[in-house]
C-alpha cells in the first residue's frame, strides 16, 4: 500500500533522475521510505535512488514492489504546470497507481515486475580519489567536453593538487582544471578513469542541479556520482563503468 | 539452455561442409533441449525467429541492429558501419567489435535461449508510437549481455540469415534421427504443420504421435507447387490428368470455422483485412467449416487483369474500400484440404475434388479430364486465348503435399524461362544512375545458404530503379566499394535465355542474358527458386 501526497517538482525531479538511465524500473515502498536500484540496458549505468519519508507531505506506505513505466510517468509529468502537490494512491495489492494533480486523475497501470530487471547489486570496488564540487560545474564541463569529444578523462593530479576533466577529439582537446580552493573537498591520490559522454550528459543534467556532488575515483575504475536531492531528505548514487582505452 | 551453447553448436556446424555430419551433429544435440526450448532451437538453427505460419515478423532492419551495438560497444554507428564493410560479414564484425570493446560493463547477465525467443516476441509483439524505441532498448539489452561468438549468432539471426547450412532439409534429417522416427513421417507431419519446431517436439513423443497430425483451422498450411513440364510427358505418365487454368494472380488459402473467415496470402499473410469482397462471396458460397486453396485474379469485363492489380489489393491496409471498387477480384478454388474436421491432404486428387464440388459449387475452377494431348492442347490455347497464363496438369492420383514442388502438379505456360531468386545485394550504378543500385546480385536457396547465381541490372525502367532504391535502401547490410549486400528479403522473377555451369558464382551456376521482368511481393525468401530447381532446369536444358 502507499499513499502520498509529495510536492510536484520533487517528484520530477525524482522521475527525471530514474529516467536518465532506465525506462522502467522496480520501486520499492517502505514504512519510513521510496527506493529503487536499477541498470541500464547494456549494465554500463547505474543507480541507486531514494527518497524519505520526510520528502513527502504525507507519506504512508508498507512493503510493495511496484513495476514502473518510467518514460510513460516522465510524460504525464511534462503535461503538468509546475508547482503543487501530487497525490498518489496504490491500495494493498493493487495493479493501478492512481496519481492526482490539481483536477487531473490519472490511473497508471503498473507492469509485471517479473518483467522488468532484479535490482542489480552495486559491484564492490575501492575508489580511493574523492571530490567535492558543485553540480553546476560539473555539468557545465561534460558539456563543453562534449563539444569535441564522445569520451571524457576525470582524473586527480596529487603533485599539482588538481581535479581535471580532460577531452580529447581528432582535432581539438579540452581541459578544464580545479585546484583546492574552487572544490569543497579533494582527496590527494593519483587517479583517473575515461568515460562515455553520452551517459555522462544525461545524468549531468540532473547533478546540475545539486548543490554539492560527491565523485569518487579510481584507476581505470567506474565512477560513482553521489548527491541529495529533496533538500537532503532524497539521495542518488549514479554509478557509471569505464572506457578502456585501446592499446 | 543457456545461448552461449547454441552459439557453439552453431560455430560448429559452420565449420562442417558434409551434409551427413551437419545432421548428425544437430541429431545429437536436440535431445538435449527442454520440450520449450527445442521448437525454438530448430526454428532458430535454421535461421528463422518464428515459424511460417506466425503471424508474428521481427521487422528489426540493419539499422537498429547498427545503432544497438553501438551503444554497446562505445562506438559511433559510422564505425559499426566500417566494420561490417570490411568483413562484408555482419556476424563476424559484431563479434570483433564486442570483442574489442572500450566501454565496459558492470556484469553480464547469462543469455537464455528461451528468453531470448521471449524477448523477440515481445519485440514482433510491440508496434504505434514508441515501438521503434522499444525495439532498440530490447537488442541493446541482448547485445549488452553477449559474449563475442554469442554476438556472432544474435546479429545474423536478426538478419535472418544464420550462413551454418542448416536449412529444411537437414533438419527434417536430424529430427528424425534424434528421434529415431522415419524421415517421410517428419515431411508428412511437416507438411500438415509447417512448422518444424512442433514436429520435432511430436516426434520426440514419438511415431505415433507424429502420424496423428491433423491440419488446424487458422494455422495456414505452405501451397503444394507446380514444377515446369509439357502435356506429353504428364499424359505419358499418368494417362488422364485433370487439367485446369493457370491464373495470373495470387494464390490463397481460405479457413472458414462457424462464422470465423481468414484468408491467407501465399507467403501465409492474413490478408482478411485487404479483400473483404473476397471474404464475403466464399463466405456466402459455403456453409460448413474448411480450408479452400485457390487463386484470385482481378478481372475488368469478364477478362483477366495483370497480377500486379491483385499485387494492390493484396498489400493495401488503409482505405481499403475504395480499392475494392477500383480492382473487381475473383476467387477461383482448386483444391480442398479440410472438410469438417477431416483432414483431406492424403486423400487423391480425384476424390478432393469430388468433396470441393460438394462443399462449394460455386467458384470451383473449370476443370477438363482427358489423356489426350491433342485436347489438353486446345483447353491450353482456350486459356491463353481468355488472358490466363497458361494451363496446371494434376495427376488424379496425387495426395496434397504442402510446400512440395514436386511431378504431380505440373504447368504448361508458354515462357518457362524464368526464376524467382533472392535479392541479396547490388552494384551502384554508373552516370544518371550513380545514386541508385543498377544492378542486382541474385541467389538461390540452399540448404539455409543463399548462393549467388548471377546479377540482373537490364529489363529495369528508370522508373523502376527509383522504386528498388526505396524498396532496398534500408535494408543495406554493408558496402564495399561499389558493392552493396542487403538483408535478404525481396524476391525479383527473373528471365533468362540459358543456365549454364559457372564457376564465378557460389552456386556454380549462372543465367544467360538474365533480365528482370517483375518484383513478387506476394513471395519471400522461403518462397524463392532452389539450388535443385536450377540443376534440374539445366539438366532438362534443350541442349542437354
Amino acid at each position: 500500500m502507499l499513499k502520498a501526497t509529495i510536492d510536484a517538482d520533487i517528484f520530477r525531479e525524482s522521475v527525471d533522475a530514474i529516467s536518465a538511465l532506465v525506462t522502467e524500473c522496480r520501486l520499492h515502498a517502505e514504512p519510513d521510505r521510496i527506493y529503487t536500484r536499477a541498470v541500464d540496458t547494456a549494465n554500463v549505468a547505474m543507480i541507486s535512488f531514494q527518497l524519505k519519508k520526510e520528502a513527502f507531505e504525507s507519506y504512508q506506505g508498507t512493503k510493495e514492489e511496484l513495476g514502473l513505466d518510467i518514460t510513460k510517468l516522465k510524460n504525464i509529468l511534462g503535461m503538468m504546470t509546475k508547482g503543487g502537490s501530487i497525490r498518489l494512491n496504490l491500495p494493498e495489492g493493487g495493479q493501478k497507481l492512481e496519481l492526482s494533480f490539481n483536477s487531473y486523475h490519472y490511473s497508471i497501470t503498473l507492469l509485471d515486475v517479473n518483467t522488468i530487471r532484479k535490482d542489480p547489486n552495486p559491484p564492490t570496488i575501492e575508489l580511493p580519489g574523492r571530490i567535492v564540487i558543485s553540480g553546476d560545474v560539473l555539468f557545465s564541463a561534460i558539456k563543453a567536453a562534449s563539444v569535441v569529444s564522445d569520451k571524457i578523462a576525470l582524473g586527480i593530479d596529487p603533485s599539482r593538487q588538481q581535479f581535471y576533466m580532460m577531452a580529447e577529439g581528432d582535432t581539438d582537446h579540452i581541459r578544464l582544471e580545479l585546484g583546492r580552493n574552487e572544490l569543497e573537498e579533494l582527496t590527494l591520490v593519483e587517479v583517473r578513469s575515461l568515460f562515455s559522454l553520452d551517459y555522462l550528459k544525461d545524468m549531468g543534467k540532473i547533478m546540475a542541479r545539486a548543490e554539492k556532488v560527491e565523485i569518487h575515483l579510481g584507476v581505470n575504475h567506474p565512477v560513482k556520482f553521489s548527491f541529495d536531492i529533496a533538500g537532503g531528505r532524497g539521495h542518488i548514487d549514479y554509478l557509471l563503468a569505464p572506457r578502456i582505452e585501446a592499446e | 539452455m543457456r545461448f552461449i551453447e547454441f552459439a557453439e553448436l552453431c560455430e560448429r556446424l559452420e565449420a562442417l561442409s558434409g551434409r551427413l555430419e551437419m545432421i548428425t551433429v544437430v541429431s545429437e544435440a536436440l535431445p538435449k533441449f527442454s520440450e520449450e526450448e527445442l521448437p525454438v532451437v530448430v526454428n532458430f538453427l535454421m535461421g528463422r525467429v518464428f515459424p511460417d505460419w506466425s503471424p508474428l515478423k521481427l521487422g528489426i532492419g540493419p539499422n537498429l541492429l547498427y545503432e544497438a551495438v553501438a551503444y554497446v560497444t562505445g562506438d559511433t554507428k559510422e564505425r559499426v558501419i566500417e566494420e561490417i564493410n570490411r568483413r562484408g560479414d555482419a556476424g563476424r564484425a559484431v563479434e570483433h567489435l564486442i570483442a574489442n570493446k572500450e566501454q565496459t560493463s558492470f556484469f553480464v547477465q547469462e543469455l537464455e535461449v528461451f528468453e531470448i525467443y521471449r524477448e523477440f516476441e515481445r519485440i514482433a509483439r510491440s508496434e504505434g508510437k514508441g515501438s521503434q524505441r522499444s525495439k532498440l532498448l530490447a537488442i541493446r539489452r541482448l547485445f549488452g549481455n553477449s559474449r563475442p561468438i554469442e554476438a556472432r549468432y544474435l546479429a545474423r539471426l536478426l538478419l535472418g540469415e544464420l550462413r551454418i547450412g542448416i536449412g529444411e532439409g537437414n533438419m527434417r534429417g536430424a529430427i528424425a534421427k534424434a528421434f529415431g522416427v522415419p524421415s517421410e513421417q517428419v515431411e508428412h507431419a511437416y507438411q500438415a504443420r509447417n512448422d518444424l519446431g512442433q514436429v520435432a517436439v511430436l516426434a520426440r513423443m514419438g511415431a505415433s504421435a507424429l502420424s496423428k497430425v491433423q491440419i488446424e483451422l487458422f494455422r495456414p498450411v505452405k501451397m503444394m507447387l507446380a514444377q515446369q513440364g509439357t502435356i506429353q510427358e504428364m499424359v505419358k505418365e499418368h494417362g488422364v490428368v485433370a487439367a485446369e487454368y493457370k491464373y495470373d494472380g495470387s494464390r490463397f488459402q481460405f479457413h472458414r470455422s462457424g462464422k470465423e473467415f481468414r484468408i491467407y496470402s501465399r507467403r501465409l499473410e492474413d490478408v482478411t483485412k485487404a479483400l473483404p469482397d473476397v471474404v464475403k462471396r466464399l463466405a456466402a458460397a459455403t456453409t460448413t467449416d474448411l480450408i479452400l486453396d485457390g487463386e484470385v485474379i482481378a478481372v475488368r469485363e469478364g477478362r483477366p487483369r495483370p497480377f500486379q492489380f491483385v499485387l494492390q489489393r493484396f498489400r493495401r491496409k488503409h482505405e481499403v474500400s475504395s480499392y475494392v471498387e477500383e480492382i473487381e477480384l475473383v476467387p477461383y478454388v482448386f483444391d480442398i484440404l479440410f472438410l469438417e474436421g477431416e483432414t483431406l491432404i492424403d486423400l487423391p486428387f480425384s476424390e478432393r475434388r469430388r468433396r470441393l464440388e460438394q462443399a462449394i459449387p460455386a467458384y470451383v475452377a473449370p476443370q477438363l479430364q482427358s489423356s489426350d494431348p491433342e485436347e489438353l492442347e486446345e483447353f491450353y490455347h482456350r486459356a491463353l486465348d481468355a488472358g490466363h497464363e497458361g494451363i496446371m496438369l494434376k495427376d488424379l492420383e496425387s495426395t496434397y503435399m504442402p510446400g512440395v514442388r514436386g511431378k504431380r502438379w505440373v504447368k504448361i505456360k508458354p515462357e518457362v524461362d524464368t526464376l524467382d531468386l533472392v535479392v541479396i545485394g547490388a552494384e551502384w550504378g554508373e552516370g544518371r544512375r550513380a545514386h541508385l543500385f543498377g544492378s542486382f546480385l541474385l541467389a538461390c536457396r540452399s540448404e539455409g545458404k543463399l548462393l549467388p547465381v548471377g546479377k540482373v541490372a537490364t529489363g529495369i525502367s528508370d522508373e523502376d530503379l527509383a522504386d528498388l532504391y526505396a524498396l532496398f535502401k534500408d535494408l543495406v547490410v554493408s558496402e564495399a566499394g561499389k558493392e552493396v549486400a542487403f538483408k535478404p528479403e525481396v524476391v525479383f522473377e527473373v528471365g533468362y535465355s540459358e543456365i549454364q555451369k559457372s564457376p564465378n558464382y557460389e552456386s556454380g551456376y549462372a543465367l544467360r542474358f538474365p533480365r528482370f521482368i517483375r518484383l513478387r511481393a506476394d513471395k519471400g525468401v522461403e518462397d524463392a527458386d532452389s539450388l535443385e530447381t536450377i540443376s534440374l532446369r539445366f539438366q532438362q536444358r534443350p541442349s542437354a
